[in-house]
């Protein structure tokens, strides 16, 4: 295969799994997916009393027997799931320690591994990638065509300048009409306030939102030896700083950064998943899969 | 403080280091590009303050450890003596007290601080990198060359002596040769006792003493080093006179206790003529003065002996040592306006009374002045207008020589003075009165108490007349107004005497009570004492040194002889045709030392430093190097706690890594 990202062994084990929808979805075709309008699958969904104009097919002879009125027995209607990944290529992105890779490389993996699955399975994705703004929109299909765009434009995607992701997920809660799946890849270095309004919209238009919130380790640990020079990866400014002196209080302002930024997705049900680069896509895949699956309602 | 290896401190530049690396790295940094800034921002507004007191905290603590590295490599001295000392010396005079109080033991068995001080300084000298030593020994006096400081104990001069030290004039000596020597950086240390009697804190010499130590071209440091004045278990014999009186050996001794105040019998060992006797006496206090009366056949022309107290914490005040000749006739010379007059003839009586042997009394006038026995006489009776001119300086050469002068009322009052005293008007009772006595000093002076400690009948003494007397000296009996009846001023070694009235009907009934027999006769035998002075000298004076070609032999066998140190010992010695009894100076026997403040007064302004060496087994200087070290080992284990991350500060590990973990919501 071309693509770095993707490794057929990954996917062929991946593939058992089908990915799920933890809310109802609104689609065009038939699929897997729980939809809210009634429908004809084989899963009985409620008794309602027959009005004219109903189709009479539907009925409920045995409970007319019993109960002498007229029944019409629905069912669940299933249908297919239109995914949507947001890939923050900002250029804070860019970051990458040690030989570990960078927080684009990781983004570049998920986000294509699950739409193959996603294609596979016969759902719908689609892709939008934003830094100042958004600069790459691909509308989500079902059509193996998809794929090779998808994978072609994450291919080619350079991260850079400052990111613009909270106008991105706004512009995409507005844009997207029917209910989707939004999977969003971000380092999230914006305001926590701002991004919990951004994803309060999202959920406000009944998306179903999964957030992979990627940080090197280097990041995380903060660990360095002597003083450094740090030039912000997206607006080139310097901070000269003593880690030594300075270790402690970042720990606490990360800390507490982490912990705003899951209690915004707490509170709208959001799926978030911290990362760190140097863990294994592959088992944070599978995760996100099984983990929906046991949590679909 | 001071260090054995100065010029390690040069490495205290290395202090510096830890400085110059932080310096350095805060210069060094490196160059990353970072995505998360905008925590870095936040953690550099906050990381003020503790963090910072902190770091410099750590800082401080390696540039100290390296530090007190430093100065332990460099064998730090301390101790009061050479501790702060700035530098090295090249040259140390000392100035040794070998006085006999420096001979006083903390205890039995204990050295004495003599020794003490000898031990103490030979260490110092060693640890201060043995510079030249010069030593001046109070006994001698001379300056000497001590080659090997760490034989300094075993010199003979060094050895424990019976003399005084002067160090007034040890100082000037010892100043006298910086200024002359200009040794380059050079300390006085002075070994002593600080008794009073040695340091003589009231005399002139001590200014020039200041302004030497001041005016020296290096500012030489006087260290002193004393011992504490410990509340020692000590007795003290003292000689206070002897003379030899018809047929018997009159000694005055005076026993001294440092310790306690019961009763104490002390036994006394006397030697006369090769046999011993022993005799308790009981002291009770701190002081008990007695006489010693040891009987003399007509064949003892010459003799000697000594008299001893058992060994204590001071083996040198325990003995005193006598020695005798030909007796020699208690001569008085009277010298009258009028040798007929009845008051003359009982001062005549009294000078020569039948319990005298061998006394007698020349009368002369005061015009007659010329022939008075200087030489001889052991009493002057000046019952005349007070002499002037020659006389007045014979007269008062005479009492300074040790004889006893009596003045007693002229008929005319005169307006010469003489021993800063003189005779004012005449004074008479109101009618039907007498003058009776009052107070009088019962334990010294013509009228103290008699051998039985019985008091002398003074309130029988009735006086119509008497003259009054002017001076600064000081009343041994009063009348009952409180004007002086018996007046005394001493001078030099004797004493003159002043006597308000006379034994004469006319002014009073002393004939009758034989009160001015018993005055006269004390002080006719105190004025004799100095005739037997050939016999006696004091250790360490001229007299006590052989002179030409004397040969010295000891003749008494309480000690051992060595021939190096026998001018400045006790003992009874025949040098050439002398017979010489030698003893301690009556100073050795006051246990008196002069506080700090009066050493402050004395050394105003000098460079000095007092070590007071309160254990006689402390060390003056010892090397800290020890406390450095640990010093070294506490500020790294410092160093060590204050790098140490405290638990909360550790980073957020709640992201995925490796294996699957909770950490989605919802």
């Amino acid at each position: 295969m071309k693509y770095d990202f993707l490794d057929t062994e990954v996917l062929a084990r991946l593939g058992a799994i089908p990915l799920e929808s933890r809310s109802s979805m609104i689609g065009n075709v038939a699929g897997r997916h729980r939809s809210p309008h009634r429908g004809s699958s084989v899963e009985f969904a409620e008794y309602r009393k027959y009005v004219p104009g109903d189709d009479t097919r539907r009925l409920d002879w045995k409970a007319y027997a019993r109960s002498d009125r007229y029944y019409i027995k629905e069912f669940e209607a299933d249908t297919n799931l239109r995914a949507y990944f947001v890939i923050d290529s900002s250029g804070s992105m860019n970051f990458s320690s040690a030989d570990h890779p960078s927080k684009i490389d990781f983004a570049r993996r998920i986000a294509a591994t699950l739409s193959y699955l996603i294609v596979n399975q016969g759902d719908s994705v689609g892709l939008s990638c934003c830094n100042e703004k958004i600069h790459l929109e691909i509308p989500p299909s079902r059509r193996p065509a998809q794929l090779q765009a998808i994978f072609e434009s994450l291919q080619d995607l350079r991260p850079e300048g400052e990111t613009g992701l909270i106008p991105a997920l706004h512009q995409i809660a507005e844009k997207t009409q029917q209910r989707a799946l939004i999977i969003i890849l971000s380092d999230l270095f914006l305001d926590t306030e701002e991004l919990g309004s951004a994803l309060q919209h999202l959920r406000f238009r009944k998306h179903d939102v999964a957030l992979f919130h990627l940080l090197d380790p280097q990041e995380i640990d903060f660990h360095f030896q002597r003083p450094h020079r740090f030039i912000d990866l997206e607006d080139g400014s310097t901070i000269v700083a003593e880690p030594q002196l300075i270790t402690e209080e970042y720990h606490l302002a990360l800390r507490e950064f982490l912990e705003n930024v899951e209690k915004k997705c707490h509170d709208i049900h959001a799926d978030y998943h911290l990362l760190q680069t140097s863990a294994d896509y592959e088992e944070i895949i599978s995760h996100f899969i099984t983990s929906r699956l046991t949590k679909k309602r | 403080m001071s260090f054995l290896s100065q010029p390690i401190l040069w490495g205290l530049f290395a202090a510096a280091i830890p400085v110059i690396i932080h310096l350095l790295n805060r210069r060094r940094f490196r160059t990353v590009k970072w995505a998360a800034t905008s925590f870095l921002l936040r953690a550099s507004r906050q990381s003020r303050g503790k963090k910072k007191l902190r770091h410099f905290l750590i800082l401080a603590c390696r540039t100290l450890a390296i530090a007190a590295l430093i100065f332990a490599v460099a064998r730090p001295l301390i101790g009061g003596f050479l501790g702060a000392r700035s530098g090295s010396i090249n040259t140390a005079i000392l100035i040794l007290d070998r006085s006999a109080s420096m001979e006083t033991k903390a205890a039995s068995g204990q050295p004495s601080r003599r020794q003490n001080a000898l031990t103490q300084i030979s260490e110092a000298i060693k640890k201060a990198g043995s510079p030249r030593l010069l030593l001046i020994d109070s006994a001698s006096g001379k300056l000497h060359e001590v080659p090997d400081p760490q034989a300094l104990s075993e010199l003979s001069l060094t050895s424990a002596t019976d003399t005084e030290a002067d160090i007034p004039d040890l100082l000037i000596k010892a100043v006298d040769y910086l200024d002359e020597a200009a040794p380059g950086q050079a300390e006085i240390w002075l070994a002593s006792d600080l008794q009073r009697n040695d340091w003589k804190p009231s005399d002139p010499r001590w200014g020039a003493i200041r302004a030497g130590l001041e005016a020296l071209p290096s500012q030489a440091n006087l260290r002193i080093l004393t011992s504490a004045d410990e509340d020692v278990e000590n007795l003290t014999l003292q000689l206070l006179s002897s003379r030899r009186i018809g047929d018997k050996m009159l000694l005055d001794l005076k026993l001294t206790r440092r310790k306690g105040t019961g009763d104490l019998a002390v036994p006394l060992t006397f030697s006369f003529k090769g046999a011993r006797s022993s005799e308790r006496i009981t002291i009770h206090g701190q002081e008990l003065q007695f006489q010693k009366h040891i009987p003399l056949s007509p064949k003892d022309t010459q003799g000697y002996g000594w008299v001893s107290l058992p060994p204590d914490n001071n083996p040198r005040d325990n003995s005193i040592y006598f020695a005798f000749g030909d007796q020699k006739p208690l001569k008085t010379c009277l010298v009258t306006e009028d040798p007929s007059s009845a008051s003359s003839t009982y001062l005549h009586k009294a000078a020569t009374a039948a319990g005298l042997q061998s006394a007698a009394c020349e009368v002369l006038t005061p015009t007659q002045g010329s022939q008075i026995d200087w030489a001889n006489a052991s009493l002057i009776i000046w019952h005349a207008p007070l002499p002037a001119g020659t006389i007045a300086s014979q007269l008062t050469r005479f009492v300074n020589s040790g004889g006893s002068a009596l003045f007693l009322p002229p008929s005319e009052t005169g307006h010469q003075a003489i021993f800063s005293s003189s005779w004012g008007d005449l004074h008479t009772p109101p009618q039907g009165q007498f003058f009776i006595t009052g107070n009088w000093i019962k334990d010294e002076g013509p009228w103290q108490n008699g051998q039985n400690n019985s008091p002398m009948p003074l309130g029988q003494i009735r006086a119509i007349q008497r003259r009054s007397i002017s001076g600064t000296g000081s009343s041994l009996a009063e009348w009952d107004d409180g004007s002086p009846l018996l007046y005394r001023q001493l001078e030099g070694q004797g004493s003159a005497v002043f006597m308000s009235t006379l034994p004469d009907e006319r002014w009073s009934n002393l004939e009758f009570t034989a009160l001015h027999l018993v005055a006269i006769q004390r002080l006719l035998e105190k004025g004799s004492d100095r005739l037997h002075a050939d016999y006696r000298a004091i250790a360490g004076r001229k007299k006590a040194h052989t002179q030409g070609d004397e040969v010295r032999e000891r003749l008494d066998h309480l000690e051992p002889f060595d021939p190096a140190l026998e001018s400045y010992r006790s003992g009874v010695y025949r040098l050439g045709e002398r017979t010489l009894a030698v003893n301690r100076p009556p100073g050795e026997s006051q246990a008196e030392r002069i506080d700090r403040s009066t050493l402050e007064q004395l050394l105003k302004d000098s460079p000095y430093t007092l070590f007071e060496n309160e254990n006689t087994q402390t060390r003056l200087i010892a090397e800290a190097w020890r406390a450095f070290l640990i010093a070294v080992l506490l500020f790294l284990l410092a160093e060590a706690l204050l790098c140490l991350q405290p638990k909360a500060t550790g980073p957020p590990l709640r992201a995925r890594k490796a294996s699957p973990q909770p950490s989605s919501t919802p």
